[in-house]
């Protein structure tokens, strides 16, 4: 623990929130909705890749420059940043693939890399991976770089799982599900927090994709036949009330501090 | 820490993660049955062609049956309609790639290449009834090519 600060002030310091059960369960739906919205714009509404990525890289932007400028965690603003990034994530991963022509092994093995990257310079830098003091500006750009990469990677990998193994969706959401499971016992079991953390971060993306398209696709493909827009409206209503119970608490928890 | 007090959420998203393969499970089971019973059925009467002809992809005759209702309008010189009638193909292809890429990326890949000419063509800024007719005839024959490939 960090000596200089108590816990209760470094929670209240933290603009990212901590890895509880809502926190992926908000995740991993923001996977879905993030790439059923971007589909929806690209496709059925007839905007295109090329506009969509445009529009969808200046939201982001926006996105990521109102959370630096909070000076606290506020849910609404941390979440919508992770939806953007989770869309421009698999975006830039389909614009190599389609765009481009990249090969998915050559993609997800540069993520990979970029990603160990990105872990290196940040413990360089900070001697920690932690996520529990994400609270200066270079820590946030660590951790925010650390997110973009590990959506694009899962997008890669899970694309690679699908093309190279014939993975489809429901032994996807089957193998991807275990990975996850076998990451949380590992650190149940005492393993190393960060890395168990965004291990977590990476399989979700794949995971929450497959989860997606075992809703949406129709029963002929072995789906559950809901649909885009009803999973989207399910999911998005889900989401809306976890980040809505969350933004609540944030503020009660503001004026008790207030109160002390 | 707090492990003991929040031990309640891990166990829920275990039994969360449990239920959803489980689910996951069962639906594919099913889904490997009619594909097994399906290709059996084709594997017995290879030698004679067939009106419904399946592919490796499976099923594709709701893809091709827009797809040669396009070619139709463009033989009649409506590009501005067949222009309307493709977006419901490449709506269809796009919301099922998630079940039809797993069964066969390779034969996905061409088709999905094919896809890409026609829609070029007919949504080009002047479109022009010869580019559609042979974008439209190469996206046909794409088609058959996979569907005789069994």
């Amino acid at each position: 623990m960090n000596t200089l600060t108590t816990p209760s002030a470094s929670n209240w310091l933290n603009k990212v929130p901590e890895a509880a059960l809502s926190f992926w369960i908000i995740k991993i739906m923001c996977t879905t909705v993030g790439e059923t919205g971007a589909d929806f714009l690209a496709v059925n509404a007839g905007f295109g890749q090329g506009m969509t990525r445009t529009v969808m890289g200046a939201l982001l932007a926006v996105a990521l420059f109102m959370q630096l400028r909070t000076r606290r965690y506020t849910p609404w603003i941390y979440w919508l940043t992770v939806v953007l990034v989770s869309v421009v994530g698999t975006q830039i991963t389909d614009l190599l693939t389609d765009g481009l022509g990249v090969s998915l092994y050559v993609s997800t093995s540069a993520f990979a890399v970029a990603l160990a990257g990105i872990f290196a310079v940040w413990f360089w830098v900070e001697r920690s991976l932690s996520i529990h003091e994400i609270f200066t500006r270079s820590r946030e750009l660590f951790y925010w770089s650390a997110i973009l990469c590990t959506f694009a990677l899962g997008t890669a990998a899970g694309d690679l799982a699908t093309e190279a193994l014939g993975l489809g969706f429901t032994w996807g959401a089957v193998s991807f599900g275990t990975l996850i499971a076998l990451t949380y016992a590992a650190f149940r079991l005492g393993g190393n927090a960060a890395l168990t953390f965004w291990i977590g971060y990476i399989l979700t993306r794949p995971f929450g994709a497959a989860l997606g398209d075992l809703l949406t696709q129709a029963k002929t493909y072995g789906g559950l036949g809901m649909g885009a827009m009803w999973t989207s409206a399910l999911f998005l209503t889900v989401i809306v009330m976890l980040v809505a119970v969350a933004q609540f608490s944030v503020g009660s928890r503001m004026n008790a501090h207030a109160a002390e | 820490m707090h492990h003991h007090h929040s031990l309640i959420r891990p166990v829920a998203a275990l039994s969360a993660i449990a239920l959803l393969s489980l689910a996951a499970g069962c639906s594919k089971s099913t889904d490997t049955g009619t594909v097994g019973s399906a290709s059996i059925a084709t594997s017995q009467t290879t030698s004679a062609p067939q009106a419904k002809a399946t592919s490796k992809l499976g099923d594709l005759s709701a893809f091709r049956n827009i797809a040669a209702d396009v070619s139709a309008i463009v033989d009649k010189g409506d590009l501005p309609a067949a222009k309307a009638r493709i977006k419901d193909l490449e709506v269809a292809w796009d919301s099922a790639e998630a079940g039809l890429k797993p069964r066969a990326a390779d034969d996905w890949h061409r088709l999905d290449k094919a896809i890409d000419p026609a829609l070029s063509a007919l949504r080009a800024d002047a479109p022009n009834q010869t580019d559609c007719k042979k974008a439209m005839a190469d996206l046909l024959s794409t088609f058959d090519s996979l569907q005789a490939k069994l």
